[in-house]
């Protein structure tokens, strides 16, 4: 039975000191850069964001792989955790702490991400701070991450929808945005210690570098962040403007072949980012096209099991938006079908004000649920400030989908859902047919 | 001792000045006055909220001919079916963007509906009257089945096929031994009649535990404070009796996937100060790229997976290993463990509590990984000791804190140093093929 004793002693636990509202965004002048933080008085972790300008954008073509192999490397530095001790790779060092060290390629930032309790980012902070300072790529640390890198590049074959979402992004983007973020086995072998001493010296600077913080931020977190910045070299770099290939600008089907039982389709359509005025409306419209494939099932459906999923790239610009079609749950053709016949509906009849109604529900819901965990919420601080916007921008986007009108949706439907271009991946033993 | 509900809620009254009916803010954790266990614990930063329910039912159902999974099938019966008046709960919770997950353990079950906090009220009302009174429809149990049949898949094919058939390894007769995941054609077999027994005995107020985590406003358990069950309902079920076989067998299963598993019989959740250790090792040897084994195991291609389950009585240590490389990895996996039975030194041990305090803690990052912990302490019995609870400064944070060396390498010695219960998963081609519609 239920122990009862315990029941009746947790009632006089007394109720932890809970602020009633949450706390909006605060700006920290770190020497020039700027911290971002937002705090949770109930969070037990904080999460310290660096964004160091230094993505994908800054690759060459003969460079893929570069941002995350000189990412990787800070990580397989080997740090002395103490003094007298033997050096071991930051990860091991971050975690030894009670902390952990991250890292994730975005088009134009790479973002490390340090967590931990206030305590243990207090001692994990100089360590990670010492080794953006001065990492090594030494063949030994770069043979280290190359294999880590080997894992992430596995890992993200595995998933068709990022898959699919890759080939439409090298098909989307002109430059180095639209390469595969870890770059592939054959790239990142021809990438030496030379290539990423220089990337490194080029791009990882303190002037075009923030920090954002969330969770139980304070003294702790503060003093961090003035570590992690003051570790990068002085100095700025231009940034180039991404570009990009309309989708749909010359109608292409891109193709590979996987071992997989089914194939997965993907549809690309360009689409505003975040902060754009049609931002809102086209976020309603992710909501539609994915909705009206939902089959009334009993519980919430993991991805290999939906037949219609989305995701939407909003925090860079150009922005886009990729609508992918499970063929083991759907008829890929059918699917594709009605995706065309929904978003030339859309565009050509407005939807009712009850539908409408019904996707907007669904579609700031699904807005909340976009920031769960500290580090998405981290990184959407960080996007935003990307974007050039406002620290909180994503607390304005449910007001704003609110707002939107069965011509918003019709006009983002026009502006941005009539071109489109479709990546196909198909089964091995079916290409020959 | 015999307590009865009257009693508890009189306690409570005492304990903490009021009940969640009332107009003062209500306790942390209570009894509502319709008879229902809740935890209440707000995160006003955070951008959505979790509503969960837990109730005590083995995963096999009350009868005597156990079904696996079939606990986990009522409750996603009852999500799909439309009750009287309104809308099915999976709708409702999918209208407002949230998602709505169902977990089926081996004795106790879980619905968690994660939504945005303006819709934490009518979730909470769609929730508590949907299973306080459920009502499971035919078009209700074809979803539902369609959902188990999915979860049921998807789980054969990886580490959990292993955990489930260790069960039977170590005990002679329970939930535990009965199994968590099923067979979609087991389930298929299952009547609207059975379900629907099934629903009414498991899902009763008495039964349940309501946790409410995230961005929740506290006046919300008013609105549903008084909700109660049929007439007689006082008694929530109790945890079934697991039954430890003399000597841990061994066995060899068909299965989806090829791999071994081993496990140890460990202590009840009672003995917190145990079990806390068992979770420390479980970290320390089998932490993703930073436990020992991992370290130890390189770059061979072999998933491990390990854990201690803290169940009422008493606790369990799985360990899974599969993959290409898996028979390679089998006597690193045997020596690393039988390495724990010797004390760390102080800077190794020191670290690696450190790391286990942090890797506990990011566990427990969004509002439905929160409930989780709540909800799985409070159905075991002793929800004081989720390290949810208070934080770092918690109950089970302290226990963490007072872990040696020394009491590590002997809780290590006493449950993990006999010999395991060992199953053999030999891969069988899968015949069942899901092309969709």
């Amino acid at each position: 039975m239920r122990s009862l004793a315990a029941v009746v002693a947790s009632a006089a636990v007394v109720f932890p000191l809970v602020p009633a509202h949450a706390a909006a965004t605060t700006v920290v002048d770190l020497g020039g850069p700027h911290a971002y933080v937002r705090t949770d008085a109930v969070a037990s972790l904080a999460t310290v964001d660096v964004f160091v300008r230094a993505g994908l954008d800054r690759e060459t073509l003969e460079q893929n792989g570069l941002a995350a192999l000189v990412a990787e490397s800070v990580l397989r530095t080997p740090v002395a955790p103490a003094v007298g001790a033997a050096p071991i790779a930051l990860t091991d060092a971050v975690d030894a702490c009670g902390a952990s060290i991250s890292y994730a390629i975005e088009p134009e930032y790479v973002r490390f991400s340090l967590q931990g309790t206030p305590e243990s980012i207090a001692a994990a902070a100089p360590l990670v701070a010492r080794t953006l300072a001065a990492p090594s790529f030494a063949a030994p640390t770069l043979a280290a991450a190359r294999i880590a890198l080997g894992g992430r590049i596995a890992d993200s074959e595995d998933d068709l929808r990022f898959v699919g979402m890759q080939m439409l992004r090298s098909s989307y983007y002109r430059d180095g945005a639209g390469l595969p973020a870890y770059g592939n086995a054959g790239s990142l072998s021809a990438l030496g210690d030379a290539a990423a001493r220089a990337f490194f010296a080029a791009w990882y600077l303190r002037g075009d570098a923030f920090v954002t913080v969330v969770g139980r931020t304070g003294p702790a977190t503060e003093a961090a962040s003035r570590a992690l910045i003051a570790a990068l070299p002085s100095g700025t770099a231009a940034a180039p403007s991404i570009a990009a290939r309309p989708f749909g600008a010359e109608p292409k089907r891109i193709v590979t072949h996987r071992d997989v039982t089914a194939p997965y389709v993907a549809v690309g359509f360009a689409a505003p980012p975040i902060g754009d005025p049609d931002f809102a409306a086209t976020w309603v419209m992710r909501s539609v096209l994915v909705g009206v494939f939902e089959r009334g099932g009993a519980t919430t459906p993991s991805p290999f099991f939906r037949p219609v999923g989305s995701m939407y790239a909003y925090d860079t610009a150009p922005a886009h938006f990729v609508l992918w079609i499970n063929g083991a749950r759907i008829d890929p053709s059918t699917g594709l079908g009605a995706v065309i016949a929904l978003v030339k509906g859309t565009a050509t009849k407005p939807l009712s004000e009850t539908v409408l109604n019904r996707y907007k529900e669904t579609a700031r819901g699904e807005w909340a649920l976009e920031t769960l965990s500290l580090d998405e919420r981290a990184a959407a601080i960080g996007n935003a400030i990307a974007r050039g916007l406002d620290a909180d921008a994503g607390d304005a986007v449910p007001a704003a989908i609110s707002a939107v009108t069965v011509a918003d949706v019709q006009r983002v439907a026009k502006k941005y859902f009539q071109k489109f271009d479709v990546a196909l991946v198909i089964p091995r033993e079916a290409s020959g047919g | 001792m015999k307590v009865t509900r009257a009693a508890i809620i009189a306690a409570l009254l005492v304990c903490a000045g009021g009940t969640a009916g009332a107009q003062t803010q209500p306790a942390p954790t209570g009894i509502l006055p319709g008879g229902v266990m809740y935890e209440l614990r707000p995160d006003p930063a955070q951008s959505a909220a979790a509503i969960a329910l837990w109730y005590r039912a083995p995963s096999g159902g009350f009868d005597m001919t156990p079904v696996p999974g079939l606990s986990r099938l009522a409750a996603a019966t009852v999500a799909a079916s439309t009750p009287i008046t309104g809308t099915p709960l999976s709708a409702l919770v999918g209208r407002y963007g949230g998602q709505l997950a169902v977990e089926a353990f081996a004795d106790s079950v879980a619905i968690t509906a994660t939504v945005p906090p303006d819709r934490v009220a009518a979730t909470l009302r769609a929730m508590t009257g949907d299973y306080f009174s459920p009502v499971v429809t035919a078009p209700g149990l074809v979803a539902g089945l369609a959902d188990s049949a999915d979860d049921a898949l998807l789980r054969s094919f990886g580490p959990d096929a292993i955990e489930d058939a260790l069960g039977a390894a170590l005990f002679a007769g329970g939930p535990l031994h009965d199994g968590i995941i099923g067979t979609s054609e087991a389930l298929a077999e299952q009547k609207l009649e059975g379900v629907r027994a099934f629903a009414a005995r498991a899902f009763r107020p008495s039964n349940a535990i309501l946790i409410l985590t995230g961005n929740v406003d506290t006046s919300v358990l008013s609105s549903v404070a008084n909700r109660a069950g049929p007439a007689g309902d006082a008694v929530p079920e109790p945890s079934a009796a697991e039954v430890a076989r003399p000597a841990p067998a061994a066995r060899r299963v068909d299965a989806n996937i090829a791999g071994t598993g081993l496990a140890w019989i460990g202590p009840p959740i009672a003995d917190e100060a145990s079990a806390t250790a068992m979770d420390f090792l479980a970290d320390m040897l089998f932490a993703p790229k930073s436990g020992a084994i991992a370290k130890a195991l390189g770059t061979r291609k072999a998933s491990v997976t390990g854990k201690f389950v803290t169940y009422h009585h008493p606790g369990i240590f799985v360990v899974t290993i599969s993959g290409e490389d898996a028979a390679a990895a089998r006597p690193i996996v045997d020596q690393t463990i039988a390495a724990a039975i010797k004390p760390l030194a102080p800077g190794a041990f020191a670290a690696a509590r450190a790391a286990f305090t942090y890797h506990l803690l990011q566990q427990m990052d969004a509002p439905a990984d929160i409930a989780d912990t709540f909800g799985w302490y409070a159905i075991e019995g002793d929800p004081l000791y989720a390290p949810a609870e208070g934080g770092t400064q918690g109950r089970y944070f302290r226990l963490v804190a007072g872990l040696s060396p020394a009491s590590v390498a002997r809780t290590a010695a006493k449950y993990l140093g006999p010999p395991p219960a060992v199953v053999t998963l030999n891969h069988v081609e899968h015949t069942e093929r899901r092309t969709g519609s």
